[in-house]
């Protein structure tokens, strides 16, 4: 099995898990002003980083501590009560979850492996089913922290054609020009082993947008 | 397994209801719930641009335990949330299932309603056992005419608001033989809410679905992509025209489509 490859398909949007139902929470942003209407088309670039910054870092943190967990012979499912301390918002967590599932359900079908390490078809936190992946499929730690700081991004940028008046080509350069906040944020983490270790980075910001978006009636994207 | 190429008969008959904005999807079901409510239990999944807008006109309508009604979101992406990637469809019917089987009856049928999308859209087979494909008198007579997966190859043709017919110019009689004509002899059924007939035929027509289903006859037929269609001997199966009913599964035994 080629890592390499798995990583390219698990970045793909066309993976059927569900993905085109998210936005990273930029509905709920532009709902509250994010980008003026898009009269400040640059908010969406910006927005997509300070998430690497804060939120992504405890995804990404969770997903390389889950692989290390497969690695070593421990429970992965370990991590998730020190992910979920660190991710205070429950509308936060469960589209975690859902997303989660998504993953989980493909990979019963195409790396069933996984379910030597995780309980099938279950609300498992997404960078927990993306870690222990990873571990089956031979990504290494910088690998899946990459993979989850790039699909972090590239969902925010991708929801963003939806939901403003965004060129393309234009949202595919802000993605471009995130690539060192990308990588910066897989160094920081690339190297953790212990679920202790997660980084505590909340994004107050984000946790609330999640909280209303949860209970607004008019959405297009679920998280 | 989440082997859905080989479902256990014993879960519900899940019943695609797809076609353009504004046809009477929503209505459609809203009348099927209210004819079958007595006989079957009954649940929706429904896939609207804005999250709920079906579900609450549904709930509204008061065809339904409100909780039977679950509302999925597409991201913008009806389509796709119907054919490339049915996960989130997929999750939300089977614990549909799963929460009223845990109330001891569990559910006969599952109908689930698509975005109002485009003449393109049908389901994937993962996702659903049999679909129906809905069109208006008041979209147009030619509607029927202009051809595409759903109205060739659904299971069922449903052209809606019959009532209408006399306020918009349309000759139904020709719009249903132009229908049955791209079909190659599949069903077609003229529909109005306010038509008792044409409401029995339908609900003869899910019973006969589920009857199929459960006796583990019905094999679900992919209408597939839009492509250029043709039999070769297309003459056999010009049987059935007009009834409306009963013999969509028998026809997906002649005619796999294979995609």
């Amino acid at each position: 099995m080629s890592a390499e490859l798995v990583a390219l398909m698990l970045a793909d949007a066309r993976l059927p898990t569900g993905s085109h139902t998210q936005s990273a929470g930029l509905e709920a942003a532009v709902r509250d002003g994010l980008a003026d209407d898009g009269r400040r088309l640059a908010d969406v670039a910006r927005y997509a980083r300070d998430r690497l910054r804060t939120v992504v870092r405890v995804e990404a943190g969770a997903a390389v501590v889950a692989r290390h967990l497969v690695l070593t012979g421990r429970d992965p499912l370990e991590v998730v009560v020190h992910w979920a301390a660190r991710t205070p918002s429950p509308a936060l967590r469960e589209i975690a979850g859902r997303t989660g599932r998504g993953y989980l359900r493909l990979a019963e079908r195409v790396w069933p492996a996984v379910l030597r390490h995780l309980p099938r078809d279950t609300e498992t936190p997404r960078p927990v089913v993306l870690g222990v992946i990873g571990a089956v499929c031979g990504l290494d730690a910088a690998q899946v922290a990459r993979l989850t700081a790039y699909d972090d991004a590239q969902s925010v940028v991708a929801a963003s054609l939806k939901l403003l008046p965004v060129d393309p080509a234009a949202a595919t350069g802000w993605l471009v020009d995130l690539h060192p906040d990308i990588e910066a944020c897989a160094t920081a983490v690339a190297g953790l082993t212990e679920p202790g270790d997660v980084p505590a980075c909340g994004a107050p910001v984000v946790e609330l947008l999640a909280e209303r978006h949860a209970v607004e009636r008019m959405r297009l994207f679920h998280g | 397994m989440a082997e859905t190429a080989a479902p256990p008969a014993t879960r519900a008959l899940r019943l695609g209801v797809a076609g353009p904005v504004g046809t009477g999807k929503s209505s459609l079901i809203a009348t099927l719930c209210r004819a079958l409510a007595d006989e079957l239990e009954l649940g929706v999944v429904t896939n609207d641009i804005y999250t709920d807008e079906d579900a609450r006109f549904l709930r509204s309508e008061g065809v339904l335990d409100p909780d039977r009604i679950r509302a999925v979101e597409t991201g913008a992406c009806p389509h796709t949330a119907i054919r490339d990637d049915v996960t989130p469809n997929l999750i939300a019917v089977e614990t549909l299932e799963a929460d009223v089987a845990a109330g001891g009856a569990p559910l006969d049928v599952v109908l689930v309603e698509s975005g109002g999308d485009n003449l393109t859209a049908t389901f994937s087979p993962a996702l659903v056992d049999a679909q129906l494909f809905v069109l208006d008198v008041a979209g147009g007579g030619d509607v029927a005419r202009k051809g595409g997966p759903g109205i060739a190859r659904a299971d069922l043709l449903v052209v809606n608001k019959t009532d209408l017919a006399p306020y918009v110019g349309v000759d139904v009689e020709r719009m249903v033989a132009d229908a049955e004509a791209a079909r190659d002899g599949r069903p077609v059924l003229a529909l109005s809410r306010t038509a008792p007939d044409a409401v029995a035929r339908l609900a003869e027509w899910v019973r006969t679905q589920l009857g199929a289903h459960r006796a583990g006859t019905h094999t679900p037929v992919d209408p597939g992509p839009m492509a250029p269609h043709s039999h070769a001997d297309g003459t056999d199966h010009g049987h059935g025209h007009g009834h409306g009913h009963g013999h969509g599964h028998d026809e997906a035994h002649e005619h796999p489509h294979a995609h």
